[in-house]
């Protein structure tokens, strides 16, 4: 084990009923590294979320974050998904400290940092306002600055730009990039889009359904930053390729 | 700016009052209605004005047992709601044995209720209360069976207790639910009196008067008490709505105020 590895899965397998949604994996996720989940519905990218997460215990394996074991325990990551899941009745600056509210107290400190958070964000006009009259960009802002209010070094992002316009997307991306170099957090993110997933992550897992399982693992070594020139460049497309060729050979088997 | 905001709320109902009035008196002079079927409309406000040395403590009876029976019946209302809510096998028993208390015609539960409690304010209290809990009820059951299950999800996830999602999540979402019970809830209430004083009255209150005037083919009267009646229902639903207004200021604000940011919020200037 390496002692950079902050996530490890061991043997974990999930079945409902006959169904194996997740095959017997094992997966290390160093830390600080920005891994991306690619596959097609039914693959099992979920399940291995929810496993992580602690919403299901796995029938076989273990979890370990940090050399700790959280088999079917929950509180341990920051967690977000497409629905930005603001509260209506909290103000901007009351949905980042929602995980505080839920869990403790609201200190003044986790006032202070979400502040400090939104306004380093752009969100700094904003900390007063109610969600409804916020954008979906500026939801999903607001949402992000939530997962990472709680001081989690491991965070789940379930597709959270999904609903997003592609303009919208590509601003919410690099900024999901600039916002996890100066957190110094470890991101797992799962998405359908295969541009997403090489232009974000330091590595790229190809699931395959039927059953659940990781079928490859591929390490992108684009320079970072990335830009919008990123998207253009032949070492791209080539990872692209490779990925596509794979969810698609997967898909025809 | 808050009083033209005031002005423009007020003056649709000031000018749907003033037409209905207006029908009213047109409808009386130009039909040629007899008094005794149909008073002038400035007749029946003065079958009021100068007999509220009498109707004041009437009206006022009525108003504590709308209002108590009110506020009983939000109580019982609500705390139905939460338990079957969170106790499934209490919502497939106790919500058979609701449906079924709104079956029964509230003139046939008052004599039991007398029966019972006596002539007393208290099963007029019962009897409104019964009316406004079922809204109530299903309003705030509802809402907190309509809350975002991701919400719920995410709220485990964080690591949070059922009690804290309960109180941080759920109840905060039921609210808007709630309210519209609140508000059937707010307009059926003086309606429950008055039935409640039909059916459980031996003295005097509103309706019994009402009745005596009928008797005397006052029309004036009948109208007076009935627009009294009326007054009290609307008094409540409007304060019922004014708490509402106040209860959910994101609904209508994109900002928050001040006083709800939270006391020790730091300004996004002063970093």
């Amino acid at each position: 084990m390496s002692t950079n590895e902050l996530l490890r899965l061991e043997g974990v397998e999930k079945r409902f009923g006959d169904t194996v949604a997740l095959q017997e994996s094992s997966i290390s996720i160093e830390r600080g590294s920005f891994v991306s989940i690619v596959g097609p519905s039914g693959c099992g990218k979920s399940t291995l979320f929810n496993v992580v997460a602690g919403l299901l215990k796995p029938d076989k394996g273990d979890i370990l974050l940090d050399g700790v074991s959280v088999r079917g325990k929950s509180g341990h990551v920051g967690y977000m998904l497409q629905k930005d899941l603001l509260v209506p009745w909290r103000t901007v600056l009351g949905n980042i400290t929602l995980g505080a509210r839920l869990t403790r107290r609201v200190s003044a400190e986790d006032r202070t940092q979400a502040t400090e958070f939104a306004t380093k964000y752009g969100l700094g006009d904003f900390l007063n306002h109610y969600p409804g009259s916020l954008s979906g960009g500026m939801r999903q802002r607001v949402a992000l600055m939530r997962t990472l209010a709680l001081n989690q070094p491991l965070l789940l992002l379930d597709e959270p730009f999904g609903a997003l316009d592609a303009q919208t997307r590509f601003e919410m991306q690099q900024w999901l990039l600039q916002v996890w170099r100066d957190s110094e957090r470890t991101v797992l993110f799962i998405t359908h889009d295969v541009d997403e997933a090489v232009f974000l992550s330091d590595r790229v897992l190809v699931m395959s359904p039927r059953p659940g399982r990781v079928v490859d693992d591929l390490t992108i070594d684009l320079p970072r930053p990335r830009t919008l020139e990123t998207l253009t460049s032949p070492a791209f497309t080539a990872l692209k390729a490779t990925i596509l060729q794979q969810l698609h050979r997967e898909r025809v088997s | 700016m808050t009083t033209r905001r005031l002005l423009k709320a007020v003056l649709g109902p000031i000018v749907s009052l003033i037409a209905v009035v207006a029908i009213w008196q047109a409808i009386v002079v130009w039909g040629h209605v007899p008094s005794y079927i149909a008073p002038r409309p400035l007749a029946a406000w003065q079958a009021i004005t100068q007999n509220w040395s009498t109707l004041w403590p009437l009206t006022s009876w009525t108003i504590k047992e709308t209002v108590y029976g009110f506020f009983a019946g939000v109580v019982f209302g609500i705390a139905f709601g939460v338990v079957m809510a969170k106790v499934p096998f209490l919502a497939k028993t106790v919500y058979p044995v609701l449906i079924m208390s709104q079956a029964i015609p509230i003139v046939a539960l008052a004599l039991p209720l007398v029966l019972i409690l006596g002539f007393s304010l208290m099963p007029k209290v019962v009897i409104v209360a019964w009316i406004v809990f079922f809204p109530v009820t299903v309003n705030v059951l509802d809402g907190l069976h309509n809350v975002d299950k991701d919400l719920l999800t995410l709220s485990q996830v964080l690591g949070a207790s059922k009690w804290r999602t309960f109180v941080v999540i759920e109840i905060p979402g039921a609210i808007t639910p709630l309210f519209s019970g609140l508000k059937i809830g707010a307009t059926y209430a003086v309606t429950g009196a008055i039935i409640a004083e039909l059916a459980a009255s031996s003295g005097s209150s509103l309706a019994l008067y009402q009745h005596a005037q009928a008797g005397q083919l006052n029309a004036a009267g009948v109208y007076g008490t009935t627009i009294l009646m009326t007054a009290i229902g609307m008094g409540w639903f409007l304060l019922t709505l004014g708490a509402e207004y106040l209860c959910t200021p994101w609904r209508r604000r994109s900002v928050a105020r001040r006083k709800w940011r939270g006391a020790r919020t730091i300004s996004a200037v002063s970093l």
